[in-house]
């Protein structure tokens, strides 16, 4: 479904990504850890179209995404949830849904994707008309989870969805992450700095270390590999 | 008493196209956090474009004296808008939104810059265009005036154009605050505000917002000049002592609050009458300046501002 060749990008002349190659198929769970500085969340960016990069190609449902202007790229079915949650904070949370919902297909499932979002994330019910400013930062997490499910994407995108918690929130979030991806089936990228959450919940993952993939596979053999119980599960 | 009741209305009335003039700078700023110094002399050639739509486009002819002025101004709004969209698309989007977004301070320099030149061209262009001769746009309504009263004795009188001004404002203020807070398109206005990038991510097309800000903003300020030139005449750079109005009102009201730009505007009006009251009429500008500065004292985020930093 999306598929990353090669990808080289930067900030200025600094290369952050080196020749970055992943691959998700349809319906799986990848995830990509990886130390502070890896390049996880430029990768992101890059996908979104907020970073040009500098060379290698990434397609998309077999659309060269790169060809694609950054703001199309949420219609083709990717639905990004930022680093920082980066929620409207001027917005109602029943307004930061709708805003998900820009996309054809989320207003075309409007009713029936916010019914799911409530039942996955019922604080937002609760709180459907408070501003999203005034929430705090488990709950905007929840709700920048939910405003990417609103979009009825195809791939969900979602960018340390632990950052900054505590980590009792942290972990519901992840529960609550698995059960939507149990329920739903959706195709599902996930960077995360909670490595052995991460592995443990993912079908693939890639661990990305100074702008290059150095180790990848399924979930079972990267946490059977040395250097990674060393390096990131403290084993 | 009497005379207190006198410039409470006159404060109210005036106020209310302050806002509106106000509203139109407010919704580009908040939207784009764009410094348009030109806005002034967007203002000036709405009053132009309604003086000329009035008088030499025939409409005195079809709806009269009393009615064709309005209609005139109502018009000279979708046109301001239409020039607005142009400038945009033209000018300031090489400065904005998504092509400066990581810029160090987000390409500030060269907007200011770039807005100046824009006025000075607006400015100095209207001089060869429209000449140095004041105009106005007269209606019988400006020199009369309906009666509120008597109450206990005191009458209140209310210029009928300036009253005829500040309801065509509210009623344009109105509309434009459901379309801000109710409609899909204000709402991604508002979202392309508070955080462009992740609005991108949505889906919305941030430099496409700020053009319809950028347009909804001049035609709104082209409308409230032409309310204004029912009763002040105006020439070509009258844009320079209308854009400190604005720019007090916007920063009273709250930077980045498009409703609160509204009430800056009221307050400065309100001042401005209330001031003659005490003061000199040629004291008026400073007494605006004086509550400017005593309001800002005690709250620098102004009315309805947000001390936080935008995520």
């Amino acid at each position: 479904m999306l598929r990353i060749e090669g990808l080289s990008a930067g900030y200025s002349a600094k290369p952050v990504l080196n020749g970055v190659s992943i691959n998700v198929e349809a319906g799986e769970f990848v995830a990509i850890v990886g130390p502070n500085g890896a390049g996880k969340t430029t990768l992101f960016k890059t996908i979104s179209g907020i970073v040009k990069p500098s060379g290698g190609g990434i397609s998309f449902d077999g659309v060269d995404l790169l060809a694609v202007p950054p703001p199309q790229r949420a219609h083709l079915g990717i639905a990004h949830v930022p680093e920082g949650r980066q929620v409207f904070p001027s917005l109602t949370v029943m307004e930061n849904l709708e805003m998900g919902a820009m996309t054809e297909s989320g207003r075309r499932d409007w009713q029936a994707n916010i019914e799911r979002i409530f039942e996955w994330l019922p604080v937002l019910k609760e709180r459907r008309n408070q501003f999203a400013g005034t929430m705090s930062g488990g709950q905007q997490q929840m709700l920048a989870i939910g405003r990417g499910l609103a979009s009825s994407p195809k791939l969900l995108m979602l960018d340390e969805p632990s950052m900054g918690l505590a980590p009792s929130t942290a972990d519901f979030i992840f529960e609550r992450l698995i059960e939507i991806r149990r329920q739903s089936g959706l195709t599902m990228l996930l960077v995360e700095q909670r490595v052995a959450e991460a592995l443990e919940s993912a079908d693939h993952g890639y661990v990305l270390e100074a702008g290059h993939v150095v180790l990848e596979g399924n979930n079972d053999t990267l946490r059977a590999d040395d250097r990674v119980r060393k390096a990131y599960l403290g084993m | 008493m009497e005379g207190f009741l006198q410039a409470l209305a006159a404060g109210l009335l005036i106020g209310a196209v302050y806002g509106l003039m106000c509203v139109g700078l407010g919704l580009i700023f908040g939207v784009m956090r764009v410094i348009n110094f030109a806005h002034g002399d967007f203002m000036m050639l709405g009053m132009y474009v309604a003086f000329y739509l009035f008088t030499a486009v025939g409409i005195q002819a079809l709806f009269g004296n009393t009615v064709g002025p309005f209609v005139a101004i109502l018009l000279a709004g979708p046109a301001l808008a239409v020039f607005g969209y142009f400038v945009h698309l033209a000018l300031i989007s090489h400065v904005s939104g998504t092509r400066t977004a990581s810029l160090e301070g987000e390409g500030h320099y060269a907007q200011l810059i770039l807005t100046l030149g824009i006025a000075l061209i607006l400015q100095n262009g209207g001089l060869i265009i429209f000449g140095s001769v004041l105009a106005s746009i007269r209606t019988p309504l400006s020199s009369s005036a309906w009666e509120l009263g008597p109450f206990f004795d005191m009458s209140i009188f209310l210029n009928k154009a300036r009253s005829i001004d500040a309801i065509v404002s509210l009623a344009i203020m109105t509309l434009l605050s459901l379309l801000i807070t109710r409609t899909r398109i204000g709402k991604s206005l508002r979202a392309a505000a508070d955080n462009p990038t992740a609005a991108t991510y949505m889906g919305i097309d941030v430099d496409r917002a700020h053009r319809t800000a950028f347009a909804l903003g001049c035609g709104i300020t082209a409308v409230a000049g032409g309310l204004l030139a029912t009763n002040y005449p105006f020439h070509p750079f009258v844009g320079l002592e209308y854009v400190i109005v604005m720019y007090a009102g916007v920063v009273l009201g709250g930077m980045g609050s498009i409703i609160g730009a509204f009430w800056g505007g009221m307050t400065i009006g309100l001042v401005q009458q209330m001031s003659t009251l005490i003061l000199p009429t040629q004291l008026q500008n400073a007494a605006i300046f004086a509550v400017f500065l005593l309001i800002i004292f005690f709250r620098p985020q102004g009315f309805f501002g947000r001390m936080v930093e935008r995520t």
